[in-house]
């Protein structure tokens, strides 16, 4: 079996759980016993998103990369603020970087500061001298 | 600690001040264990002062507490200090007629004193104290101090960690301290670096609500950016901690705390639909 065959089989044995979870659901005696069966069904739809997820990497079915010469103005740099499902970057020195994914910047605020800015200023004061901006995706640079 | 018990370590002055706070710092100590707070304050020093807990009142309370003058002591603060007016929004007590304030405690007690402990956050750096917009202009002691403080940020400071901290002033002196003045055997590895749930960053396994057991860096979580070992130790002798119980870090250990660790959860991030 190779692996999208096994995380289909996965895919559809919580699929049929989701089923009768439901089922079970509609006869549910109390609040107590249908509560278990909801919070069930809610890990039933998490193991559903992490297949899915698993099946994206397999084929290859990544978000295409961005253009790394991409051009942004301000308002564009403001609008990738790592809100309503948008990526965050920030710019530095002129070119703009993804912390999307960047650990410090877990909910798109790192230290105070909100994505879709240019954090060229305050990186000078605390990181200056650190390699910190090599670890991050360059995706594009600031207009002018 | 064996030395403790068998009395080859002499016992030494110890005076708390709870400043400009919550007095959480105190109430978590008073939850430590091995050793515990009987421990501390029967084996490993003499507790001269503590607001909360001492039997004095008035100014008897504040002649037990200048009496110290010219004798050894340590001084352990919670609480940031009030500086604003002369510091006259925090009075800890009355004497000779005159108000003491926060303010004038930190600077006639902290400069003489052999070692000046900041426990929490507030008293480290500011804190909750001295959250935006800050009018009693709450500062953290170091300010206010021309020696070196030791640092113990936490919000509360973990009573292992201040524990921790006295048992190696005791023993053996100060412990190594980082480029802040936390001790190193707390405050040097980031959460994120030792979290349990370190595998799902990794995979990009990300929680989108609380609860959820996956990495709650999508919610915000500050783990990646404070460096102690609640990972490890967790709280309430060992019992859980934040991210155990299904909450991301909020970042407490940490210079900044609170206003630049917030927001604490956010649900509007950049995962866009399920998948």
């Amino acid at each position: 079996m190779n692996d999208h065959e096994i995380l289909f089989d996965m895919i559809n044995e919580n699929i049929s759980q989701m089923d009768q979870i439901i089922d079970h659901i509609y006869t549910a005696q109390n609040s107590y016993n249908r509560n278990r069966l909801l919070n069930q069904l809610r890990k039933n739809i998490f193991a559903v998103t992490v297949l899915i997820r698993g099946l994206q990497k397999s084929t290859g079915a990544d978000h295409p990369q961005s253009d790394g010469a991409r051009i942004f103005t301000p308002a564009e740099l403001a609008a990738c603020n790592g809100k309503n499902g948008n990526p965050a970057y920030v710019a530095v020195n002129g070119i703009v970087y993804d912390v999307t994914n960047a650990a410090a910047w877990a909910g798109a605020v790192h230290f105070g500061l909100s994505a879709g800015r240019d954090v060229t200023g305050e990186f000078a004061v605390c990181h200056a001298g650190q390699q910190i901006l090599n670890g991050l995706k360059a995706v594009g640079k600031m207009a002018g | 600690m064996e030395e403790i018990g068998r009395q080859s370590v002499p016992k030494r002055n110890l005076i708390w001040l709870t400043l400009t706070g919550c007095s959480g710092d105190i109430i978590s100590l008073l939850d430590g264990a091995d050793p515990d707070f009987k421990n501390l304050i029967t084996k490993m020093t003499n507790l001269i002062y503590n607001n909360n807990l001492m039997a004095a009142e008035g100014e008897a309370a504040m002649e037990g507490l200048f009496g110290v003058a010219g004798k050894d002591y340590i001084l352990a603060v919670e609480g940031a200090a009030a500086t604003k007016d002369n510091g006259l929004y925090h009075v800890i007590g009355r004497w000779k007629g005159e108000p003491v304030t926060a303010y004038r405690a930190v600077r006639e007690l902290g400069e003489k004193a052999s070692h000046v402990i900041a426990v929490g956050t507030c008293a480290s750096d500011g804190g909750v104290s001295a959250a935006n917009p800050n009018p009693a202009a709450c500062v953290g002691i170091q300010s206010l101090l021309n020696r070196k403080v030791i640092k113990l940020p936490g919000c509360p400071c973990h009573p292992d960690w201040f524990m921790g901290t006295l048992a190696h002033l005791l023993l053996f002196g100060a412990p190594e301290l980082d480029d802040r003045n936390r001790p190193l055997m707390f405050y040097s590895t980031l959460i994120h670096d030792i979290c349990p749930r370190r595998p799902f960053f990794d995979q990009g396994l990300f929680a989108s609500r609380l609860g959820e057991n996956a990495c709650m860096f999508k919610l915000g979580c500050r783990g990646p950016v404070t460096r102690v070992d609640c990972p490890i130790r967790k709280w309430n002798e060992r019992v859980n901690w934040s991210i155990g119980g299904g909450s991301p870090c909020i970042g407490c250990a940490m210079f900044g705390f609170p206003d630049q660790m917030e927001p604490f959860v956010s649900f509007n991030t950049t995962r866009q639909g399920w998948i």
